[in-house]
């Protein structure tokens, strides 16, 4: 391991004699600072550039609809299961969905079994707006029997290695989640209870209830960029170190029409509007990444069915 | 939370009654149960195990972890530390092992609460606190937590062995790796590495683990109906199939080393 070359500006005289390992862990900041001047960040990236990201359909085989995805070292896992429930009087003719975003212990040093994380119950209900608030889904398509039965569909998003950005990841696991989800067949019994029918559609004796409506139509899906802010720097999907340095971050989802869904500032320094603006370019240029990700991830488990 | 999730009255949806597949599974029970010879619902023998699927470092977070994936089921092991223990522990000379085993809400068939399974916890700690050398780290904790992907059968021997194979990434001084198997006995027969239908319809069952270097059982557990002949014999292809699972670990572990030292 090299050691750090003299310092003069950030810590003083003694980053000379350290290590870069123990420099980066002793004045994390300075670390930081001392990147972002040549434009750099500790993981070699750029500023403006996102780690890679990969998207993996039906990982879970007991669940109607499952993805895998990895942002960089963050990796999350959605998966959807379906329940048959009487819809609400209010709304007979659609289904619902219920969004839960789980930190289980082995995904962070920071959280303990029986002490659940913070961050989750928050995460749970921002990743729920935005899913809900972008139209991806159209609820009638749960519905089953009008004013009967519809689908409630548990969306339950595990994260299962935290390396920042964790939003970002969760949303992406959660909508790759809905293009996987197949709903499967189903009949009405004598008592008014819905079961499932086998495999094959034309000789059944029972009488279906969804012929048509297996597949969900997701119209304008939401992405998500998380900005960090410092100084003058705007850092795009921040790794947990980063995270730890820094203290404002902005996030902005956008969906398939480059709409915003939403852009969120959770306290932090101020800003002015210029930078916001930044992050939503940015956030444009991401969006139209995911997509392509998202979509080249549904034609590769295509050629995997056929094939 | 959406408003209608918070109200009872949800269900899974049931499989068509008087279906087929009911009776098909019925009978593979009773051949299992009662002819000499049988391919099992994945095609394996009596004796075969799933093919073991392990690697090393999925959670780059913790200080050592691994992947196991045996069939349909996946677990994933974080291990931490050694760290802090706890403020309301007493001082001790020797390091804790502190385990814990969840599910998700999806890993069986019908959504589940996701909630710590204090049994497995238990019986995860039982099984590797021989094992591990406690006096190298003392006043410090060693966690080591699992999460069940999904579960497909024998998911306590799978989360043991793939532990021991986290462990063993984090750097933690053990005497020997732990791998574990269990049996199943279903009338005549013993059948290893059962999933989770043949779980279901055991008479009884055997879990054994066990260190191969030093030839050491740490943990044996046998529940429900045997005949005597049988436990003998069903302890040794339990003892038989953890070697041969210990060298995959070990595969594993110099696999990731030479990664590392490239």
């Amino acid at each position: 391991m090299a050691a750090a070359e003299t310092d003069t500006t950030a810590s003083g005289g003694l980053a000379g004699e350290m290590e870069v390992e123990a420099y980066r862990r002793l004045f994390p900041l300075a670390f930081l600072e001392r990147h972002l001047r040549e434009s750099v960040r500790p993981d070699a990236r750029r500023l403006a550039e996102a780690r890679p990201t990969t998207v993996a359909l039906g990982a879970v085989s007991s669940a109607h609809g499952s993805a895998l995805i990895r942002l960089g070292d963050t990796a999350m896992l959605a998966s959807i299961k379906l329940e048959v429930m009487s819809p609400p009087t209010e709304t007979p003719d659609e289904g619902s969905v219920a969004v839960e975003f789980h930190m289980p212990p082995i995904c962070s040093p920071l959280v303990r079994p029986g002490r659940p994380a913070e961050m989750a119950p928050v995460l749970s209900k921002a990743l729920e707006d935005v899913l809900m608030s972008s139209g991806m889904i159209n609820l009638k398509e749960l519905c089953l029997i009008s004013g009967k039965a519809s689908w409630l569909a548990y969306l339950d998003v595990y994260c299962l290695n935290a390396d920042g950005s964790l939003f970002d990841a969760a949303l992406i696991s959660a909508v790759a989640a809905f293009t996987h989800l197949e709903i499967p067949l189903v009949s009405v019994g004598d008592d008014g209870r819905v079961f499932t029918v086998g495999g094959n559609e034309g000789k059944t004796k029972y009488e279906l209830v969804n012929r048509e409506k297996r597949k969900l139509t997701l119209k304008d899906i939401p992405f998500a960029l998380t900005c960090a802010l410092h100084k003058d720097n705007v850092l795009a999907d921040p790794t947990a170190e980063e995270e730890s340095i820094i203290e404002t971050f902005v996030t902005v989802a956008l969906d398939s029409s480059d709409r915003l869904v939403s852009i969120q500032k959770p306290g932090g320094g101020v800003t002015s509007m210029a930078t916001i603006k930044t992050c939503i370019t940015l956030a444009k240029e991401r969006r139209h990444k995911l997509q392509e990700i998202l979509m080249d991830s549904v034609e590769a488990m295509e050629v995997d069915q056929t094939g | 939370m959406s408003a209608a999730a918070g109200t009872a009255g949800t269900y899974s949806p049931a499989a068509e009654a008087g279906g087929k597949r009911r009776e098909r599974k019925e009978e593979l029970r009773r051949h299992l149960a009662e002819d000499a010879d049988w391919p099992r619902a994945d095609g394996r023998s009596f004796h075969d195990c799933r093919p073991a699927f392990m690697q090393t470092g999925p959670t780059t977070a913790a200080s050592g972890s691994a992947y196991a994936e045996f069939g349909k089921t996946k677990v994933i092991v974080s291990v931490f530390g050694p760290r802090e223990s706890k403020k309301a522990m007493l001082y001790s000379d020797t390091g804790r092992l502190n385990c814990n085993v969840s599910y998700t809400t999806f890993a069986t068939g019908i959504r589940g609460q996701g909630l710590d399974n204090k049994e497995y916890s238990e019986m995860l700690h039982k099984a590797l606190e021989g094992a591990v050398m406690l006096d190298t780290f003392p006043k410090t904790t060693v966690d080591v937590f699992a999460l069940v992907l999904e579960s497909g059968g024998s998911d306590l021997p799978i989360i043991i062995s793939c532990a021991s194979l986290a462990l063993a990434d984090a750097g933690i001084m053990m005497y020997d790796l732990v791998t574990s198997v269990s049996v199943s006995c279903l009338g005549k027969n013993v059948i290893i590495d059962p999933t989770s239908d043949e779980e279901a319809w055991q008479d009884g069952g055997l879990l054994v683990s066990y260190m191969p270097t030093r030839k050491e059982i740490t943990q044996l557990t046998l529940t429900g109906e045997w005949s005597d002949g049988k436990i003998t014999n069903a302890v040794e292809l339990c003892m038989d199939a953890c070697s041969k699972l210990c060298e995959i670990l070990r595969e594993r572990l110099k696999d990731s080393t030479s990664l590392a030292s490239e």
